[in-house]
């Protein structure tokens, strides 16, 4: 026990360090950050799917509507910034229940048809906005974040913002899923039917997974949009939520650090397949092709595996 | 104006019940759903233009040759990927990722073969124009509507008549049962497979004279063929191909006379509103219940 809170508070002391240490590399900083955005939009697809067993294979659509709702609140209401980015991460949690009423009793392969369908129609619409009021194609420059005068606009100040809110989301996260939601979750991912007859409102529960869900991923495009600065369609395409699955499954469902794993993991891979600009989506699907076919738990699944392995013969 | 916007919505609306067609035996042979079906349209798309544009073999003999590679490509993948993956007995979502991952493969391969250019594919028929009610059409337009249909009855035969057809079919219903009667049930699924990539090629060479080849143009097909083939009813052949061409009428008749810009958004729209009002289609297929 002591062993692991001295390791924690290290991790703590490395994660507070690591832009110091990067101080004379930029980008490293900035990959940094992006991987604190994809932490937080991947925790809330992990809550919807890893833990209540709902697949969405269109996240990328929260991920806009968080970004495009704080950069259009931002401008149109002239509200302030974090507020915006709540405002956003709340109008696609109600988006997104009332997405989950109807299609909560879809099942697996419908429910995934439901959801890229789902993501290509907020896709069309910020693509071809009525008015042009998100840009269309050119895109949308918005501003950085101001903390009451305080302006995040370094990749340096960045970093501690996003670590901080991927703290808040993780601690969210790990009270919502220990809570009595969280096991209701479980439930339903193992067996609906079962869950039903226990006496949980199975519908009211998906309903709440997918709301939950689309908070911390429309929260993450915020984050986004106000990192980065400039948004375009693109970044909001299908292949996004293909990428957010991709990123869950490689690092592994239904826990803490799996998604952690998964974000840092796909990124720096990304990165690295930068060279090979020609070749890079070819080897990534095949890289995906490879790790579904041998690593289907995930890293953290391998790591649990080889934990529980040592934990038995200790 | 009506006739050329019915016409152009009958062929676009015939390959997107083609790519439906795929959907549906996949699913009722196996039970999954393969993200893949667009990007075999586009393959077959690209091997039509080389055999046909750059080999010179005769159209026939092109035809046949895509036809069969595409088939034992579907019938690799299913052997190849699918398969381990199901004796893994790993979640579901990882079939429909490598589907996905199989469609990322082919569409980046396409681009490094072939580059990324717009191709036209050579005309089929040596009249550039033929009329039809008035208006002049290209004939590989009434080609591709003719195929389509040709496709559909082809295959309702050779499922409805043959012994092979037949056996698949009970693959498909009871697996169990059918490999106590004997039936090879491995080798119908891998063959389902095949047929899917083969039709799905076909619609490839069908649409390449009408839109030009290149690496994106089954993409989007893709996607909206789960359109057609929810409407119609998951599963069902004919389904497939009537709500493909209702969904072909439906886009074009709306950037026709609305916008172009909703012609996108309105298909998926019709698939959530299907999905989530009728989700056994217009012909009452009960595969979504189970």
């Amino acid at each position: 026990m002591k062993q692991s809170k001295a390791l924690k508070a290290a991790l703590a002391v490395v994660l507070l360090l690591v832009p110091i240490l990067l101080r004379n590399f930029n980008y490293g900083i900035l990959i940094c950050g992006f991987i604190g955005i994809y932490i937080v939009a991947i925790s809330g697809l992990d809550l919807v799917f890893g833990y209540c067993g709902q697949i969405s294979m269109g996240h990328a659509a929260f991920f806009a509507i968080g970004a495009y709702g704080s950069a259009l609140l931002h401008k149109y209401v002239q509200l302030p910034i974090l507020l915006t980015m709540v405002l956003a991460a709340i109008i696609a949690a109600v988006i997104g229940a009332l997405l989950a009423y109807p299609a909560s009793k879809l099942v697996f392969h419908f429910l995934s048809l439901a959801t890229v369908a789902f993501g290509e129609i907020v896709y069309q619409l910020v693509a071809q906005s009525p008015g042009g009021i998100t840009g269309n194609f050119t895109g949308f420059y918005t501003e950085s974040i101001n903390l009451l005068g305080f302006k995040i606009n370094t990749n340096f100040r960045f970093y501690y913002f996003a670590l901080a809110c991927v703290c808040v989301f993780l601690l969210m996260k790990h009270r919502l899923v220990k809570s009595r939601e969280g096991r209701a979750f479980l439930a339903i991912r193992e067996n609906a039917h079962a869950a039903n007859g226990m006496g949980i409102n199975v519908r009211n529960y998906k309903i709440v997974a997918f709301a939950t869900s689309a908070f911390y991923t429309a929260f993450a495009g915020a984050m986004y949009a106000h990192y980065v600065r400039f948004i375009s369609p693109e970044t909001f395409s299908n292949k996004q939520s293909v990428m957010f699955l991709t990123m869950l499954l490689f690092g592994g469902t239904a826990s803490l650090s799996g998604p952690v794993l998964g974000a840092i993991a796909v990124l720096l891979l990304n990165e690295g397949l930068r060279f090979a600009e020609r070749y890079q989506m070819l080897i990534y699907g095949i890289m995906l092709l490879v790790v579904i076919l041998l690593m289907p738990g995930g890293i953290y699944g391998v790591i649990k595996k080889q934990l529980d392995k040592r934990r038995v013969v200790d | 104006m009506l006739i050329q916007v019915v016409l152009s919505g009958l062929v676009i609306g015939c390959v997107y019940g083609l790519i439906a067609l795929g959907y549906s035996l996949i699913y009722k042979a196996s039970g999954l759903m393969s993200f893949a079906q667009g990007d075999m349209l586009t393959l077959g798309a690209f091997l039509g233009y080389t055999f046909y544009g750059i080999f010179k073999l005769p159209f026939v003999v092109a035809l046949i040759c895509v036809i069969l590679c595409m088939f034992f490509l579907g019938l690799l993948l299913e052997r190849g990927i699918i398969r381990t993956l199901l004796k893994n007995h790993v979640l579901p979502v990882y079939i429909v990722l490598a589907t996905i991952a199989v469609s990322y493969v082919i569409q980046n391969a396409a681009m490094l073969i072939w580059g990324t250019q717009t191709f036209s594919f050579p005309a089929i028929f040596p009249i550039p124009l033929v009329g039809v009610l008035g208006v002049k059409v290209q004939p590989e337009a009434l080609f591709c509507i003719f195929m389509s249909l040709v496709c559909m009855i082809g295959l309702h035969v050779f499922m409805k008549y043959t012994r092979f057809g037949t056996a698949m079919r009970a693959a498909a219903m009871d697996p169990t049962a059918a490999r106590a009667c004997g039936i090879n049930v491995s080798f119908s699924t891998g063959v389902t497979w095949g047929l899917s990539a083969g039709v799905a090629a076909t619609g490839g060479i069908l649409l390449g004279p009408i839109y030009g080849v290149y690496t994106m143009l089954g993409a989007i097909i893709g996607r909206k063929g789960f359109s057609s083939a929810v409407i119609g009813g998951f599963g069902n052949m004919y389904g497939a191909i009537v709500g493909g061409i209702l969904l072909g009428l439906v886009e074009t008749f709306t950037s026709a006379y609305i916008s172009s810009a909703y012609k996108d958004i309105i298909s998926y729209s019709m698939l959530l509103l299907f999905l989530f009002v009728k989700p056994t289609g217009i012909f009452n297929e009960q595969a979504i219940t189970d």
